[in-house]
């Protein structure tokens, strides 16, 4: 490879978009060539601050209710789109629905078969290699990564200096709906803050105890989260708390 | 709540430049979606929605052949850092990036915005403004190019010792 195909080459490897004979190809290059290699690490640097930059506008809400009012309501556009071929679309005009109707529906019973699912997606998160879809500890690299994948924006908190460390994120489904699971570690214990958005509000934290773990449920500023460890409780505590703060900071 | 609302108006606004606008060409974007549903054969919901938007947003360019002011302002919320002296580089810095993504051509800045705000793969992004992928490459390459050169000087303010 000669610099001049490494040129656009290298935004294709930015991008994740080579396959693994191509990223290879470029990588090889790139050990062999000063020039190309420096302007990848500026490429590298540029992507990170346009993360960094949050360039994304912000959904009036003014708008949404205006939406969601002349086109949901009915049903019907979203009751075809399910029925097309489109699981990862259909996925995402699920949440739309259930986000509406979960809050209703939810009951007792229902609350604490979601604590079991929380638990079981924690549980196989544990497996190696399945607990990230992003591993970082920069905020700026794991907050961007859930735009476009999810409809809301979770808070990703940098509290290294409270003890609680970053250490990456994931797209999950929790009870057909789109969660940002965001992983943190405590010492050596691993935490999963499961966040979806949610319409009922503010919710007192409750705490349970599954199988020797804490599950650590709360509703605060339209978002509904969860976070499961086998931290302490109190420690869990702490987090949540740290977590609310920061999304009001982030106000 | 609609799926891709926010992507939707995302893009919107990175194209005809104010909020206003944006909000009409949604409207209107997702009343066309509504309609045409029938013609949806399958596939990413998203990319199609994205293709009505952008092609709304380009017709109305088209009727008033005006040039496109982008305002930048209300975005989302950004983690701000703890520290207030910190917070307000990172804010500068963030508008310069801002900037300089607005002053990018309008079909880099499409490019550009469908890739780093939305994450869409080359494909989706070649789906959405119906051009072949190694155009979408060339152009988030100009695009970039050009961002480095904007931002290169890191603009930091020396302190000199009298």
């Amino acid at each position: 490879m000669n610099c001049r195909d490494a040129e656009t080459l290298l935004h294709a490897r930015l991008d994740d978009e080579l396959d693994v004979a191509g990223a290879m190809d470029v990588d090889r290059h790139l050990s062999e060539c000063r020039a190309c290699a420096a302007q990848y690490a500026a490429l590298q640097n540029l992507k990170q601050e346009i993360a960094a930059a949050q360039p994304a506008y912000a959904l009036p809400p003014k708008l949404e209710r205006k939406l969601a009012s002349r086109f949901i309501s009915p049903g019907p556009l979203l009751a075809r789109l399910w029925s097309r071929p489109v699981a990862l679309a259909g996925a995402v005009a699920c949440m739309a629905a259930l986000v509406i109707l979960l809050p209703m529906m939810r009951t007792t019973n229902g609350t604490s078969a979601i604590a079991g699912e929380i638990l079981d997606n924690h549980l196989r998160a544990l497996q190696p290699g399945h607990l990230f879809d992003v591993e970082s500890s920069d905020q700026h690299t794991v907050k961007p990564w859930f735009q476009g994948r999810t409809d809301f924006s979770p808070p990703v908190p940098d509290l290294t200096n409270d003890g609680f460390t970053l250490v990456g994120g994931r797209f999950e489904v929790i009870h057909q709906r789109p969660a940002a699971a965001i992983v943190y570690k405590r010492r050596q214990h691993v935490i999963s803050l499961y966040v979806s958005p949610s319409l009922d509000g503010e919710a007192k934290p409750t705490l349970q105890n599954l199988g020797g773990y804490h599950l650590l449920h709360w509703g605060h500023d339209n978002l509904s989260y969860w976070a499961v460890s086998d931290v302490a409780s109190a420690d869990l505590r702490d987090f949540s708390n740290l977590i609310d703060q920061a999304r009001g900071n982030s106000r | 709540m609609w799926p891709h609302m926010r992507s939707a108006y995302n893009l919107a606004r990175w194209l005809v430049g104010n909020g206003d606008d944006a909000e009409d060409i949604v409207q209107e974007a997702f009343l066309k979606a509504f309609k045409a549903l029938d013609g949806f054969r399958g596939g990413d919901a998203r990319v199609w929605m994205l293709a009505i938007v952008r092609n709304t947003a380009m017709n109305f360019l088209r009727s008033r052949k005006q040039d496109v002011a982008i305002d930048l302002d209300q975005f989302e919320p950004a983690d701000r850092s703890p520290n207030p002296e910190q917070g307000l580089l990172e804010e500068s810095r963030r508008e310069q990036v801002r900037r300089a993504i607005a002053r990018l051509e309008p079909e880099f800045r499409e490019t550009l915005v469908l890739r780093e705000i939305d994450g869409l793969s080359y494909k989706e992004i070649s789906a959405v403004l119906d051009v072949p992928t190694g155009t979408v490459m060339s152009r988030l390459s100009r695009a970039r190019q050009r961002l480095l050169i904007e931002l290169a000087p890191a603009k930091e303010v020396r302190h000199e010792l009298p």
